[in-house]
């Protein structure tokens, strides 16, 4: 294989890791392993949750590299379990590099699960959070009906391609103002126990946990950048719930409800 | 998140509804049959430590310790399972990630307490952080003992 088809595979391979959730770290061991497992040396990786920067010295001694862009961030576990297994076969001379692109093109173009299971999965998801975090089952009806209207939401905007900062705000809005809607006019339910567990749908809670987890491994820049998305996308869902809330209030002293 | 709410039959129920929350995710996440199982086993090993940990003062150390059980056990089922411990990790910490803490936070603002405000912005960053530290260092664990296997393998042993 070419210098430069070695590095544009290991490079796609390191942002397609990014880009399914994998850690910074992993993300860099991909490229690396990938290009020392072929030869190449003095491979150097350096990545942030927003793009990489991958360099190595070829076989005929001239230096090679590339950076990529990492704009699409959704979690896959799958596919980051898959690239793992796929480097590791390739360290282990279980499959050789031709073998390995064509798996990487298997992964990328891994189908998600059909649309209705997925919203079904966050009815069911929203609705036991809310029991596990002391909601009452009225709660968790709730919490059910919210939280697979809310995945449609999300996937609408997301479709719209929409930045993900309008996606929480609406989010957040839509949660607090479904929940206290149905409390007004359907049943009386806990509103807190209910928006907790709709918003685990939203709230950035592990990537909070990701960008702690990569100031302990030493990735600083890659932490910081991963807490300050983090913490923008929380404030975006309090700013969407509490505007939500503000307009409930007005409503109600207004009369109009 | 609210300690002072459990009663005894929480004890049963708690890491049942963590476990099927967390399946949920973990198909969200992507994850295939077996894999949304064992994961969803993490999440219930965690949360059981969570309660069965006694709450002196701040959670924090509760949290620690179910994000090290959880961790530990992710990769326990990543090595059988010749996966990435990750996988499993971050499914199974899913129910101690301070979610209703953020929210929490959020309301106290618009009451415009800023007292509990900045309590509460404290315990949902000690939060985050104990689970990251018991992650961590159960990925050493798991770091020490795949060095030690690969040791083993190299002198001579054949794979299982």
């Amino acid at each position: 294989m070419q210098p430069e088809d070695l590095l544009l595979f290991a490079a796609d391979a390191a942002r397609l890791m990014l880009e399914s959730g994998g850690e910074t770290y992993r993300a860099e061991e991909t490229a690396m392993n990938i290009i020392t497992s072929q030869g190449g040396v003095e491979a150097e990786c350096f990545a942030t949750s927003t793009g990489l920067m991958l360099s190595f010295t070829g076989e005929d001694g001239k230096v090679h590299a590339v950076v990529r862009r990492v704009k699409r961030r959704e979690m896959n576990l799958e596919k980051a379990s898959r690239i793992h297994t796929m480097v590791s076969g390739l360290q282990t001379d279980r499959i050789d590099i031709l073998e390995a692109t064509r798996e990487l093109d298997v992964i990328e173009r891994l189908r998600e699960r059909p649309f209705a299971l997925r919203m079904g999965a966050s009815a069911v998801g929203a609705a036991f959070f809310t029991l596990l975090f002391g909601g009452k089952p009225a709660d968790a009806f709730a919490a059910a009906a919210i939280g697979a209207t809310l995945y449609l939401l999300i996937r609408g905007f997301q479709r719209l391609k929409l930045p993900e900062f309008l996606t929480s705000l609406a989010g957040g809005g839509y949660a607090a103002i479904a929940s206290l809607g149905i409390q007004a006019l359907i049943a009386p339910i806990n509103t807190d126990m209910t928006i907790i567990g709709v918003i685990m749908l939203l709230v950035p809670g592990v990537a909070i946990t990701n960008a702690i987890r990569d100031i302990i491994a030493g990735d600083l820049v890659a932490g910081i950048a991963r807490g300050v998305d983090a913490f923008i996308t929380a404030a975006a869902i309090s700013a969407g719930a509490g505007g939500a809330f503000a307009i409930w209030k007005l409503l109600e002293f207004g009369g109009i409800r | 998140m609210s300690p002072e709410s459990l009663s005894m039959v929480d004890w049963l129920k708690g890491p049942a509804f963590a476990a099927i929350a967390t399946s949920a995710f973990s198909l969200l996440f992507g994850l295939h049959s077996l894999d949304i199982l064992l994961a969803s086993g993490g999440a219930a090993v965690g949360w059981a430590i969570f309660l069965v940990v006694p709450h002196a003062g701040s959670p924090a150390f509760a949290v620690f310790l179910a994000a090290l059980a959880a961790g530990l056990y992710s990769e326990i089922i990543g090595w059988l399972r010749f996966r990435p411990a990750t996988v499993y990790a971050i499914a199974a910490i899913l129910p101690l990630v301070p979610g209703g803490g953020m929210y929490y936070t959020m309301l106290s603002t618009l009451e415009g307490n800023s007292a509990k405000t900045v309590e509460l912005v404290m315990t949902t960053l000690m939060t985050a952080f104990a689970i990251a530290a018991g992650l961590a260092i159960a990925n050493a664990v798991g770091r020490m003992n795949y060095l030690a296997y690969s040791h083993w393998l190299m002198k001579g042993n054949r794979k299982p």
